[in-house]
């Protein structure tokens, strides 16, 4: 089976950063709440965020405060944790510029803040870095690291690592070129600036880059793998999840899909988007990055979160990281080498027939390019991957990797994308709807050693909040028209739920509260990219709106409405 | 030949061509094409001033706008009226107004919540077309109607939503 | 060598023509093949005609004989013996069609130059793909092609249906939005040639032309290694100013220039575009006067095309056309 690092720490019943701890497990060693009492679940608190778009945040927990980042305009709520009722310690306003709203591809989200050293950090939509006093709320340092002019903006839960803020940014639906910008935690000055596309020494590959395939090897790739100068405009965006192994002193993240979406218009493998790096955070340097969609044709980009899990593995105990991409595949990749051990299918696949694990590439179906003035239909997983941002979880009792997922496949067809500097570079007509079996949706129990799946509970929407597992054996999950469940983590069967005011696409914490007790908190507010329905009101009259999604949710409306509501549960 | 029905031929013929100019007149208008634009460049616009369409319901004005709609990355937005990072353009009401001046002012000015400012991007004409077309998404009128009469009346039978 | 000989002959009258735009001034194996097709089919068809209608006139004007049986077994025995000559006839020019266009039709080997041609209204987008892409040559309404070198044109279309045409080189050949067809070109000798669109695409299907230079291998390797450079920089400070105003006004969303971040993909790529003969898809020759004249209205040059008018104050026009002009 396998298991958790050793150098993960003890859990302390706080939450610091989005994904737990540095090796993304998004695991909780609190088991007051388990599988026998979780039916007397009930809500102790809510807290009204004041904004009705897309909540993706993790709540943070530090001590006996509570931090929410909410979407635009990214207010932070410092929130004292008291039995019945949250009262805010202080509020935080970063007026962000409004300009930045028309440059937020997937609805005006945010991921989350990262607690260190008695600091709040976190990013707001218009491309800032902000520091806080977390006793306080007051302003340390403000970085800019993004340009909305350029369509840059800034979605994702920064990482800090080694007393460096990590940041990536976003855009590479608006040709927006993609980098990792690490500032110093202390006054919030640039470290080092890590680009996905052009020359190495701008992607920062030097001499102690080893990627293991061979496709991957050789000079300024990032530059000689697209049409000329095609790579500024390319894409490879950060806007994900970034892991850390203190052991092996190497972040992991991944880059977005490259930019247009009409592949045709950059011949070639277009590196470095869609890959997975592993970096040196002192420096910056690649030590590994492996390719997983080169010269990827369906925006399945490579940003979903990295799983460090050491893995039993023809015999012996290997360091390995889980990857369940966009393309429909969980990667198991050793993590000090960037060797793929093995790629199977979660959900089902017409894009490709497999990964070659001697190349790395995947075996990709010919027929399903899209061109332009042809439709291809039946594209299975679609854009959306068979799982998007949100993330999973992974228990080390049961060593299973909970992943919540999509079901939709896609037809597709492909135009001539114009780039206009600030406006969307894109390239195709998108139409999702749900793949096979109906459902939109479905939260799977993946076993990393077998590559297979547990057991799975389908949804009738796409599974769009990110997972929380416990040392109870309970997976907490939210679906996009607003049920938050509880349920077993061996068997899948449903312990507990609650019907929250709008769909959930935020990511599920616990904690142990004042009190001693256990709590499990999750921001409500449905949105991204798959509740633009109806955090945007986009008309699914039109089939291509919200690029192909709004289709695939048309019912989403009359199962749901806007909101932004902290929902907070324990047992009575 | 002194034909007694010369002069009343004649007549006829003269009421023939005037009923087909007649018929064919405001389709000319609709189906009319001002190829040659003396563009000024889109400056500045006062506020939502209630300003006409010079192109309103004009065929080759609707197509062009549809071209410039995608050339100009407005799809990538707002797709083909159903949204995405920008408000649905099918939707009856809008934030701004659907008067033809006011969408005039939301493409040249740019709107506060992210919509950029197209002034000085595209020639005055050009925001027009596109006004042209934008006016046709809404639900209660069919896309892009072809140009020319003759196209009307192979749609005869289904009446105003042919436009 | 018979064949060599009889086309001499039946040509000789036309071997003074010299043309840049002419199927009759063949610089191609495939251009030869089909004008000698059609070289045969008009001398064919023109005697006939003239029998025929010499036929007819001597039936027109001859007395009437007496009809005997002997004479009207004459009378069959001619129609039987034309009626047969015909079938002959058509059998050979049916053969001969054949024969042409299986010798046009020739598969081209993995040596062969690859050009990408892609199809817009009323402009030609000209791509030399490469290994690796970062070479890829982007041009537009003028291609270069190297002497004694087969050449595969691979066609496409973005919106309607066009047709590529150079008649000195081989026939005609459609670019149809959806289903990607192929062409091949083989000059023999060094040139200049016009192409044209062939097929009605629109208000200015008549004006789609473009420019094919045939040339010796080593000058065309030294234009393309040209081409793949990024632009050139501005000479003075004028050209400077031009930079500033092509990337500050309406142009930028259209043109890309590699090198200074124009990535527009919507009209022809101008990186190098003072090292083209003409502005317009081979409309206009490429001098300074033309060039203003086009930027500041198209429209009254050729109507309908997709570029606007762009009413620039003079000075920034005059700047904008001597930084186009340095872009060679």
């Amino acid at each position: 089976m396998a298991r958790i690092p050793t150098w993960v720490p003890r859990d302390d019943g706080q939450w610091l950063h989005a994904a737990k701890d540095y090796a993304s497990t998004r695991f909780s060693s609190l088991d007051q709440i388990d599988a026998r009492n979780a039916a007397n679940l009930r809500l102790a608190f809510s807290f009204s965020t004041g904004v009705s778009k897309g909540h993706e945040a993790a709540p943070l927990v530090v001590g006996s405060t509570m931090y929410i980042v909410t979407p635009y305009p990214n207010y932070l709520y410092a929130l004292r944790l008291e039995k019945s009722a949250a009262t805010v310690k202080w509020t935080y306003k970063p007026n962000p510029d409004p300009a930045a709203q028309g440059v937020a591809c997937c609805d005006v989200v945010n991921r989350g803040a990262a607690y260190a050293d008695g600091k709040i950090v976190f990013n707001t939509l218009d491309g800032q870095t902000i520091a806080l006093n977390a006793d306080d709320g007051k302003e340390i340092w403000k970085t800019r690291t993004g340009d909305i002019r350029h369509g840059e903006s800034i979605t994702m839960a920064p990482l800090v690592v080694d007393g460096k803020v990590l940041v990536g940014n976003s855009g590479a639906k608006f040709g927006v070129r993609g980098k990792l910008t690490a500032l110093e935690l202390a006054n919030g000055k640039v470290a080092w600036t890590a680009w996905s596309t052009g020359p190495d020494r701008d992607v920062l590959l030097g001499s102690r880059f080893h990627p293991f395939y061979a496709a991957d090897r050789g000079r300024d790739l990032g530059v000689t793998s697209w049409p000329p100068d095609a790579w500024k405009i390319g894409g490879g965006t950060v806007w994900g999840w970034i892991s850390y192994d203190p052991a092996l002193n190497l972040v992991y993240y991944g880059t977005s899909a490259a930019a247009p979406w009409n592949a045709d218009q950059r011949p070639g493998d277009n590196k470095w988007t869609a890959a997975i790096f592993a970096r040196d955070p002192r420096s910056g340097e690649a030590i590994w990055a492996y390719q997983s969609n080169p010269h990827g044709l369906f925006d399945y980009g490579g940003v979903n979160e990295n799983v460090l899990v050491d893995l039993p593995w023809n015999g012996a105990f290997r360091q390995v990281l889980l990857h369940a991409d966009r393309n429909g595949y969980v990667y198991v990749v050793d993590r000090a080498t960037g060797e793929v051990l093995s790629a199977k299918p979660f959900t089902r696949v017409t894009t490709s027939t497999g990964v070659d694990t001697n190349t790395g590439r995947p075996r990709e179906v010919s027929e399903k390019r899209p061109e332009i003035e042809r439709t291809v239909r039946d594209i299975c997983p679609a854009s959306a991957g068979g799982k998007d941002w949100q993330p999973s979880a992974f228990s080390p009792r049961t060593g299973l990797l909970y992943i919540p997922e999509n079901n939709l496949c896609e037809d597709a067809e492909a135009l001539e994308a114009n780039y206009i500097e600030g406006t969307p570079y894109l390239g195709a007509n998108i139409k999702m709807y749900a793949g096979a079996g109906g459902h939109r949706g479905a939260l799977d129990a993946w076993d990393p050693v077998a590559g297979a799946s547990v057991w799975s509970r389908k949804e009738k929407f796409p599974a769009g909040s990110g997972a929380l597992v416990t040392a109870g054996d309970l997976v907490f999950y939210g679906t996009l028209d607003g049920w938050f469940k509880a349920v077993d983590a061996r068997s899948g069967n449903l312990v507990w739920q609650f019907q929250a005011a709008s769909g959930i696409v935020g990511q599920p914490i616990t904690y142990r509260g004042p009190d001693g007790k256990q709590y499990v908190a999750v921001l409500s507010g449905v949105g991204g990219w798959a509740g633009l329905t109806v955090s945007g009101d986009v008309d699914p009259q039109d089939g291509t709106a919200a690029w192909g999604f709004a289709y695939a949710t048309k019912d989403l409306p009359q199962a749901t409405r806007k909101g932004g509501m902290l929902y907070v549960f324990s047992l009575p | 030949m002194c034909s007694p029905f010369r002069s009343l031929s004649r007549l006829r013929d003269v009421l023939l061509l005037g009923g087909v100019l007649l018929a064919v007149g405001p389709g000319c208008q609709r189906s009319s094409r001002t190829l040659l634009e003396t563009a000024p460049m889109s400056a500045k616009a006062e506020r939502d001033r209630p300003a006409r369409n010079p192109y309103e319901d004009n065929a080759y004005a609707m197509t062009e706008g549809q071209r410039l709609y995608e050339w100009y990355n407005c799809s990538g937005c707002h797709a083909r009226g159903g949204g995405g990072i920008g408000p649905p353009l099918m939707a009856k009401t809008w934030r701004y107004g659907k008067e033809p001046g006011g969408i005039y002012t939301s493409i040249v000015e740019g709107r506060p919540n992210g919509m950029p400012s197209w002034r000085g991007k595209m020639p005055e004409y050009q925001v027009w077309q596109i006004v042209t077309y934008v006016q046709t998404l809404d639900a209660d009128r069919s896309i892009a109607s072809p140009p020319g009469p003759r196209e009307e009346h192979m749609q005869a039978g289904e009446g105003a939503s042919s436009r | 060598m018979r064949r060599t000989a009889w086309s001499a002959a039946l040509l000789l009258p036309f071997t003074a023509c010299r043309a840049s735009y002419s199927a009759l001034d063949t610089a191609s194996p495939e251009a030869t093949r089909i004008t000698n097709l059609h070289w045969l089919i008009l001398w064919v068809t023109g005697v006939v005609s003239l029998a025929v209608i010499a036929a007819l006139a001597i039936a027109l004007t001859r007395r009437r004989t007496a009809e005997t049986r002997a004479g009207e077994g004459r009378r069959a025995r001619a129609v039987a013996a034309a009626a047969i000559v015909s079938t002959a006839l058509l059998l050979w020019l049916l053969t001969a069609s054949v024969l042409a266009g299986r010798a046009v039709a020739t598969p081209v080997g993995p040596g062969a130059l690859r050009i990408q041609i892609v199809g817009h209204q009323w402009w030609w987008e000209v791509r030399y793909p490469a290994d690796p892409p970062s070479d890829t040559v982007i041009t537009a309404n003028e291609i270069h092609v190297p002497v004694g070198r087969a050449v595969l044109l691979e066609l496409s279309s973005t919106d309607v249906i066009h047709s590529f045409w150079v008649p000195n080189l081989n026939g005609k050949k459609d670019l149809i939005p959806g289903r990607p067809t192929r062409h091949l070109l083989r000059p023999e000798r060094t040139g200049v040639f016009e192409g044209r669109c062939a097929e009605f695409c629109g208000y200015q299907h008549a004006h789609m032309g473009f420019v094919l230079i045939a040339e010796e291998p080593d000058r065309f390797a030294t234009w393309l290694a040209s081409e793949r450079r990024p632009a050139s920089e501005p000479i003075d400070a004028a050209a400077r100013h031009g930079r500033e105003v092509f990337l500050s006004s309406a142009c930028v969303s259209c043109h890309a220039i590699r090198g200074i971040g124009a990535f527009g993909h919507k009209a022809p790529d101008l990186t190098h575009l003072a090292s083209r003969r003409t502005i317009g898809s081979a409309m206009l020759p490429n001098t300074d006067g033309p060039l203003a004249g086009w930027i500041v209205n198209s429209q009254h040059i050729k109507p309908g095309n997709h570029m606007p008018p762009n009413l620039l104050p003079a000075d920034d026009l005059l700047d904008l056309v001597s930084y186009l002009r340095g872009l060679r």
